[in-house]
């Protein structure tokens, strides 16, 4: 039940993601090779800060936005097995993500938007980009409406049975966005915008950044949703084994919705304008967010293992060996897990109050999340592609080989580039410079860590035009005759699920209130105080 | 399983909301009472107190500053984004009426003949003008030439002049058009080490940086003076000393590169 | 059969469930530790001050900046930050001392990292930000910023300068009432 115009539709999403991805990888190449001693430092720094805008704004609001939305139309019509309910909005959504990104671009291209994509007020940009980023917002925001209506239209035609597991954790994907979205929009139709459209001088950085925390952690939940549904719900039928428990996958999903956005104030560790006791607090809730991931970790391996003892495998560690490992997805999530268990790590020391002052705002912080985001998730984004690309072309996707080594050489390229970035973190390399006096005793040991780092870019630049070369391909290859699209199986089959496992209510007002007990005081203090409003600093002189 | 989902007998609402409100009250209790209680105790405030600053309320600001016979003031002008407003025509005339008085050195439109010295004022932005007239002034910026000739402008009278310059073309020296020097490394990209700033991210046109001078053309004695002068704090106008901290590492054959680099343009 | 292989992986789970609390409850129970031991940020209320008037009067006048010997022994630096550099450019600072770092921003969003050290702060215009620490060692130190401030960020790193205690009593001794610095 896969019709055509949905087909369009998610492979529109699809290749407008991989597009915008390619080309921000790219740039972000030319990032690491121009700050490394490999090359003269650049001429004019502005180029590199303008460069890292558009990569920042590219591979965090435009890329995981789109690959999120179309794979939820997919699991729309697959999972539920009904007809995508408003297809017209859902081409509206697509097209206002387009228009904002090409909003929003124009103005960075032309270099009177360099502020990065976490904007950092008081330095203003010009307000097209901002409008930009408010548009794609909205696209998305119309995705979310579809799926809360596409479940509503689905539970009314199936009273009381449970939700399929993809389409469960799709929605809860949704209202986690739909929420996490709002400190964002807020900071920027409130506190920037009036700014930047010269309706006002003044803005409160301290707020903003308060704001923009709010969104800031939460979105790369937002990015994992589609690479943890594909762990519970692709990779067991794709390895031919069985997902572990449907439940804990639930409870995973639910934890993430409850815990997701009330702890960004972790980014502000170092800020004065949020007390300690918050930041505790925040700390603490951080940790609970590390739980479903943990819990996922069991239940995914697992699931894992059970395909590798139906293969035959036997022992406390055999089965690993009878895997199929010239699967693709086999390699996709081993690799997504690996990277995952390194990258997981380095988050927990980076949520520890106090360790992060070691950390903070050096190449830690973007090696870790280079590799978490990047590696982790990027590379499951990959798997759902391919596992898609024939439902979607109604064509054989071939080129096995190609595509087994595009994940090796994303996941061996991601190690190169992120190892030594933790590493040059350590050793206090500060974030955001466009240059590096090499020459300098006490940076002069960080040299090689940074080259290393640009050979490791080379291989993902390597793997991602192999990426492109291989969806390319399935658009042209012979037409097949596809089985019906299957999801994973759970070992037991949920039967009759508590409501509190088939509906989102109990789990939206916990996010609600956490969310108002977490960043209530900090806001509201902040709002009242009227003299911390400074001038703004625009990008290229007042408008 | 089929009671309504916010109900107390409904275990997962009952299990979900305590195990959250418990967490919430330990983090909490930890946060905002146990760790301000032990700090208190150190630092003999009060515990409310230790509780408010955990929670991130502010005080009113005490303000430790020195005396007024200790502190030295760089300049009375306050600097911000919009200082000097929108510039309308009725300034700008009013403006050119007042430069005619500036003309025997800044040139009748803002662009100083050559071998005066004095630095070009056609197209630099108003607040830049309107803060060095103030500062000449008040004497916050010395100068034997400047300070007696601006005394006697009103405030009203210096943004006036200010926005006329604004608005004049600077006009390229004869014999400097087409030269094309490398941009010196000190001015594309500073001196990171010795934390001397790039000059261009400051005084590039494209950036109209508040109260920043366009160092395009001026004489390269000018520059060579104003840089030497805050090197040796001689000259301290500059707020909150960006431009002494700037020039302070400066050799001066670099003085002398960027002098003749920013000359040519 | 089924319901002993359900009765196993609950088990499992179950088991796992409780390792990942008792993870959890060990890091949280460090960050407490951590926070009631060594307060990196004092317990200080939230101050907010004006960056337009930071040079004409108050804490953070030019004459005022640099490091000071307060009458309990711990010494209070206060830096400013702009686009795009520190003041001062040089800190120093003695060895084997309370230091209290306070510091604000002119302009735009700065912040600093002092290497070799856990000195870590941002410095958000129109609030001011405070640290403490003792540096064991005497030696020298960079000090990025570490916060996009601008073009211009990628110049601007200042020094810091660790002297011996008594070394730095003298000098604070022989310029009363002057904060000190090491810009030559």
């Amino acid at each position: 039940m896969f019709s055509k115009d949905s087909r369009q539709l998610v492979l529109a999403h699809f290749w407008v993601a991989f597009i915008a991805f390619f080309a921000a990888l790219l740039l972000g190449e030319w990032h690491m090779v121009i700050r490394s001693p490999l090359l003269d430092w650049i001429g004019n720094p502005e180029l590199y800060y303008r460069s890292v805008t558009a990569h920042g704004s590219a591979m965090g609001y435009v890329f995981p936005t789109l690959v999120a939305m179309g794979f939820g139309y997919a699991i729309v019509e697959l999972s539920l097995k009904q007809a995508l309910v408003g297809r017209r909005w859902a081409w509206t959504g697509f097209i206002l993500v387009m228009l904002g990104t090409v909003i929003a671009m124009v103005p960075v291209a032309l270099g009177k938007a360099s502020v990065l994509y976490t904007f950092y007020p008081p330095l203003i940009a010009h307000a097209a980009y901002y409008i930009g980023v408010v548009l794609v917002v909205v696209g998305s925001w119309i995705w979310v409406a579809l799926m809360s209506v596409n479940l509503r239209a689905w539970k009314k035609a199936h009273p009381g049975e449970a939700v399929p597991l993809p389409m469960f954790a799709n929605v809860a994907g949704a209202y986690l966005w739909a929420w996490t979205s709002v400190g964002a929009a807020v900071e920027i139709l409130f506190l920037i915008l009036p700014v930047a459209l010269g309706f006002k001088s003044t803005i409160d950085a301290g707020l903003a950044r308060v704001f923009f925390s709010w969104t800031l952690h939460a979105i790369v939940y937002f990015w994992l949703m589609p690479a943890y549904i594909a762990f519970y719900t692709l990779v067991p039928r794709a390895i031919g084994g069985r997902l572990y428990s449907d439940v804990m996958g639930r409870i995973s999903f639910i934890l993430f919705l409850v815990f997701s956005m009330p702890i960004g104030i972790h980014h502000l560790f170092q800020d004065p304008q949020v007390g300690a006791g918050v930041k505790f607090l925040h700390a603490v809730f951080t940790a609970m967010v590390s739980v479903p991931t943990l819990l996922t970790v069991f239940t995914i391996t697992a699931s894992v293992e059970i395909a590798g003892r139906l293969r035959g495998g036997t022992g406390a560690l055999g089965w690993v060996k009878a895997l199929p490992w010239h699967n693709p997805m086999m390699l996709a999530v081993a690799f997504s897990f690996i990277l995952l268990g390194f990258g997981g790590a380095g988050g927990l020391i980076n949520m520890s109050y106090q360790l992060d002052f070691a950390v903070h705002n050096t190449q830690w912080i973007t090696g870790h999340f280079h590799l978490i985001f990047a590696g982790a998730i990027v590379i499951m984004y990959f798997a759902v592609a391919y596992d898609l690309w024939p439902h979607l072309t109604g064509r054989a996707l071939v080129h096995g080989g190609m595509m087994k080594a595009q994940l090796w050489l994303w996941f061996v390229g991601m190690i190169i580039l992120t190892f030594p970035w933790h590493v040059v973190g350590v050793m206090g390399m500060p974030r955001r410079m466009a240059y590096f006096d090499y020459t300098n005793p006490e940076i002069a040991p960080q040299a090689i860590t940074v080259t290393l780092s640009a050979i490791g870019g080379l291989l993902l630049v390597i793997s991602g035009v192999l990426f492109l070369l291989v969806l390319l391909r399935g658009h042209r290859s012979g037409i097949v005759d596809l089985p019906e699209f299957r999801f994973s199986q759970p070992v037991h089959a949920p039967g009759r699920l508590p409501a509190a496992l088939n509906s989102y209510a109990l789990w939206l007002a916990l996010m609600i209130g956490l969310s108002l007990v977490n960043y209530g005081y900090p806001i509201a203090q902040l709002v009242a105080l009227k003299q911390t409003s400074v001038p703004a600093v625009p990008i290229g002189g007042t408008p | 399983m089929n009671e309504p989902l916010f109900s107390l007998k409904n275990r997962w609402f009952t299990i979900a909301v305590a195990a959250v409100a418990a967490i919430a009250a330990i983090a909490a209790a930890i946060g905002f009472l146990w760790v301000p209680r032990a700090h208190a105790r150190d630092a003999m405030t009060s515990l409310w107190e230790s509780i408010c600053s955990a929670a991130g309320a502010p005080a009113p600001y005490r303000n430790p500053g020195l005396p007024e016979d200790k502190a030295i003031y760089p300049t009375s002008v306050i600097v911000s984004s919009e200082f000097t407003g929108p510039i309308d025509n009725v300034s700008v005339g009013r403006g050119a009426t007042l430069a005619l008085q500036c003309s025997m050195c800044h040139g009748a439109r803002g662009t100083a003949s050559a071998g005066t010295n004095a630095p070009h004022l056609a197209g630099q932005p108003p607040s830049s003008t309107y803060k060095q007239l103030r500062d000449f002034k008040s004497g916050h910026r010395p100068s034997v030439v400047m300070q007696p000739l601006a005394t006697n402008l009103s405030d009203q009278d210096m943004r006036d002049l200010a926005a006329f310059y604004s608005q004049q073309q600077r006009e390229t020296l004869v014999g400097h058009a087409g030269i094309r020097i490398e941009v010196p490394r000190i001015v594309s990209n500073g001196s990171p080490m010795r934390n001397v700033g790039a000059c261009a991210t400051c005084h590039s046109p494209g950036v109209a940086r508040v109260a920043t001078p366009i160092l395009d053309g001026l004489p390269a004695v000018y520059i060579t003076d104003q840089l030497k002068a805050f090197k040796a704090g001689r000259r301290a106008n500059d707020i909150n000393q960006q431009m002494r901290n700037a020039a302070h590492a400066l050799t001066d054959e670099e003085i002398d590169v960027l002098a003749r680099y920013y000359a040519s343009r | 059969m089924a319901s002993t292989g359900h009765d196993v992986a609950a088990a499992a789970e179950s088991r796992w469930a409780w390792i990942v609390g008792a993870i959890i409850a060990f890091l949280v129970a460090m960050m407490a530790y951590m926070s009631l031991h060594w307060a990196a940020m004092p317990p200080v209320r939230m101050e907010t001050i004006d960056p337009t008037t930071l040079h004409i009067a108050g804490e953070f006048v030019e004459t005022n900046l640099g490091s000071a010997a307060e009458p309990d022994g711990s010494v209070t630096v206060r830096v400013l930050a702009n686009q795009y550099s520190f003041t001062p450019q040089c800190l120093v600072v003695p060895a084997n001392t309370w230091l209290h770092f306070r510091g604000t921003a002119a302009d735009v969003v700065h912040g600093f990292s002092v290497s070799h050290s856990n000195v870590n702060m941002m410095l958000i215009p129109g609030y001011i930000s405070n640290f403490q620490t003792r540096f064991e060692r005497t030696g020298e130190h960079v000090m990025p910023c570490h916060e996009f401030c601008g073009n211009g960020h990628a110049a601007m790193w200042a020094h810091v300068q660790v002297i011996p205690r008594d070394e730095f009593i003298r000098r604070a001794q022989s310029q009363p009432g002057r904060r000190l610095s090491c810009v030559q």
